[in-house]
């Protein structure tokens, strides 16, 4: 056996990842100290000027609010959410748990896009269903727009968003609670614990290092996310459900300036590479307990 | 008792969870004429498939079908091939750089698609390969590989070394025992990650749109993110689309659940 061997079974591997990884990096660097506009070309350095731009820019930071908005606040509701069904699908009812943990995940496997859609014409404000049933119930007069609205927007996408993260999380906490040793809970029960105590002191805490792990990576996810949020509103109305990834594409391939959105990519992976050590910390704390 | 209530109780969990999908087939067997009224209906005396066949005519889904099929069936070839070899040499040898190279590849995972999609845009242009199925295939290729290795790491890691020593004492060249011994008995695990490739091509939305700009390149997804809001006219034709669309995401998942999670957890928690 050569030594050079496993080297040359990493080779394409290696050169898709230079392709998508370590040039696009580089040139994002590039473009973002120059003039460039997709019309024209590349024209000359601009120092630090795109990033000038992007601070100044009062949508950059309603952005990056939104963008921060949805991931922690939606990755954290989704958890929520996903613990809630694993425990009800940890209680063993049978045959009905099989069906009902594949009708569960349905969300989750379908296409985001088609998330997207069905959540936008679901919440449409005249022929949707949720509009008829609040209007019916009083609730809201008929024809409230809920995408629309710069007020309720974002919060219709996330809600869209938990829908789809929710069943990851909860699979994820199935097998977490399905590792849990039988022994803490027929010790506990022996001790007359109530339910209540034996989940906050037994369940949760043996919980602990997947809730961490699925929070930074739901984190990421949806700091990544452009899907849901162009589908359903395209960041509007008036902006009001701009996040990070849709305004880069606003700025470079509808403004045609992709020397500012070169440097809106550069402050998006500085943000996400952060995140990412913290993910790494995370996973290699739990390795080490 | 007890039972029956939480029988119950989950019932109406799965129907509230799948109201978006059950309104969208609602929808999707409408005509236009009941899918704009008010107020609204679940069903309906006219309901028929008829908007699944329009929408083959009046909207380039047949395309964008084709589209999507070449692409995603590239693409997993193309992950499979490279990606097995990757996850061979990690799993079966040891060399320098082993630690460094499993990082970049873990990292490449989280890369944002919004950080690269300029370079990738501006290259892809300037060699021709832009709004091409050849560009896209790359590209996904190269988007899915780093988890795809990881997957495959995973199942090899799973199969004893024994057994391939021995086909190497038989005197099988490493490569031959990847292909004769590993290979195999990795089957389950391969096909799990054929199928995990073949979806993350077919669902992915963000490179497609971005580096397709004509209907004879458009998949699906972008057929369907660009309709949403153009062709508002026609809710009844996109919903079938919608449907259509996932039905191979849900058959594929149901029938390798178990695989996919088994590994999912280990990836997630390893």
């Amino acid at each position: 056996m050569k030594k050079s061997t496993p080297y040359l079974l990493l080779i394409p591997a290696l050169l898709f990842t230079v392709f998508v990884l370590v040039y696009p990096l580089v040139q994002n660097l590039i473009n973002s100290f120059s003039d460039v506009s997709m019309i024209t070309g590349r024209s000359g350095w601009t120092g630090l000027r795109n990033y000038e731009h992007i601070f100044e820019d009062t949508l950059f930071w309603r952005s990056f609010r939104n963008t921060s908005v949805y991931a922690v606040v939606g990755t954290a509701l989704a958890l929520v959410i996903g613990l809630g069904f694993a425990l009800l699908l940890n209680l063993k009812l049978g045959k009905i748990n099989t069906i009902m943990g594949c009708l569960y995940t349905v969300p989750w496997v379908i296409s985001p896009v088609v998330a997207g859609f069905a959540w936008k014409w679901l919440l449409n404000d005249h022929f949707g269903i949720v509009n008829y049933w609040l209007a019916s119930a009083g609730i809201v007069k008929a024809g409230t727009t809920w995408l629309g609205n710069p007020t309720t927007a974002l919060l219709c996408v996330m809600l869209a968003r938990i829908w789809q993260f929710y069943p990851f999380a909860m699979v994820m906490f199935l097998a977490g609670l399905q590792s849990i040793p039988q022994e803490q809970y027929e010790a506990a029960a022996v001790d007359g614990a109530t339910m209540v105590r034996r989940f906050f002191y037994i369940t949760l805490p043996n919980l602990k290092t997947v809730t961490s792990v699925m929070l930074v990576l739901g984190v990421i996810w949806s700091f990544n996310d452009f899907n849901m949020v162009f589908v359903m509103t395209r960041g509007g109305p008036m902006n009001s459900s701009m996040v990070l990834p849709v305004l880069v594409r606003e700025y470079s391939f509808v403004q045609f300036d992709l020397g500012r959105g070169s440097a809106l990519s550069v402050v998006v992976f500085a943000l996400l590479t952060t995140l990412s050590f913290v993910y790494l910390k995370v996973i290699s704390r739990g390795e080490s307990t | 008792m007890k039972k029956t209530l939480l029988s119950l109780v989950m019932i109406v969990l799965a129907l509230l969870v799948l109201l978006p999908v059950l309104w969208t087939i609602s929808t999707s067997l409408k005509p236009l004429s009941e899918v704009n009224q008010y107020p609204p209906q679940w069903t309906s005396s006219t309901m028929s498939l008829k908007p699944y066949s329009d929408m083959f005519f009046y909207l380039p889904f047949s395309t964008y079908t084709l589209n999507s099929l070449i692409v995603a069936c590239s693409s997993t070839v193309l992950t499979l091939l490279f990606g097995s070899l990757a996850a061979f040499a990690f799993s079966r040898f040891t060399f320098a750089g082993k630690q460094i190279f499993l990082l970049i590849f873990l990292l490449s995972q989280m890369l944002p698609g919004a950080s690269v999609i300029i370079p990738l845009f501006q290259l892809l242009q300037t060699i021709g390969l832009y709004d091409t199925y050849f560009g896209l295939i790359l590209v996904h290729t190269a988007v899915l590989l780093p988890f795809v290795i990881w997957l495959l790491y995973g199942f090899f890691q799973t199969i004893p070394r024994e057994i391939e020593d021995a086909a190497l004492i038989d005197g099988c060249s490493r490569l031959t025992a990847l292909r004769k011994v590993i290979l195999p008995l990795a089957l389950p695990g391969i096909g799990a990650t054929a199928l995990f490739s073949f979806l993350g091509s077919w669902n992915e939305f963000f490179f497609a749109l971005i580096l397709t700009s004509s209907d004879s390149t458009r998949t699906i997804p972008v057929g369907i993110g660009l309709f949403v809001g153009e062709y508002l006219d026609v809710w009844n034709q996109m919903a079938a689309a919608a449907i259509l669309f996932s039905i191979p995401p849900l058959i594929l998942f149901t029938l390798t659940r178990k695989t996919f999670i088994k590994g999912l957890v280990a990836g997630a928690s390893k």
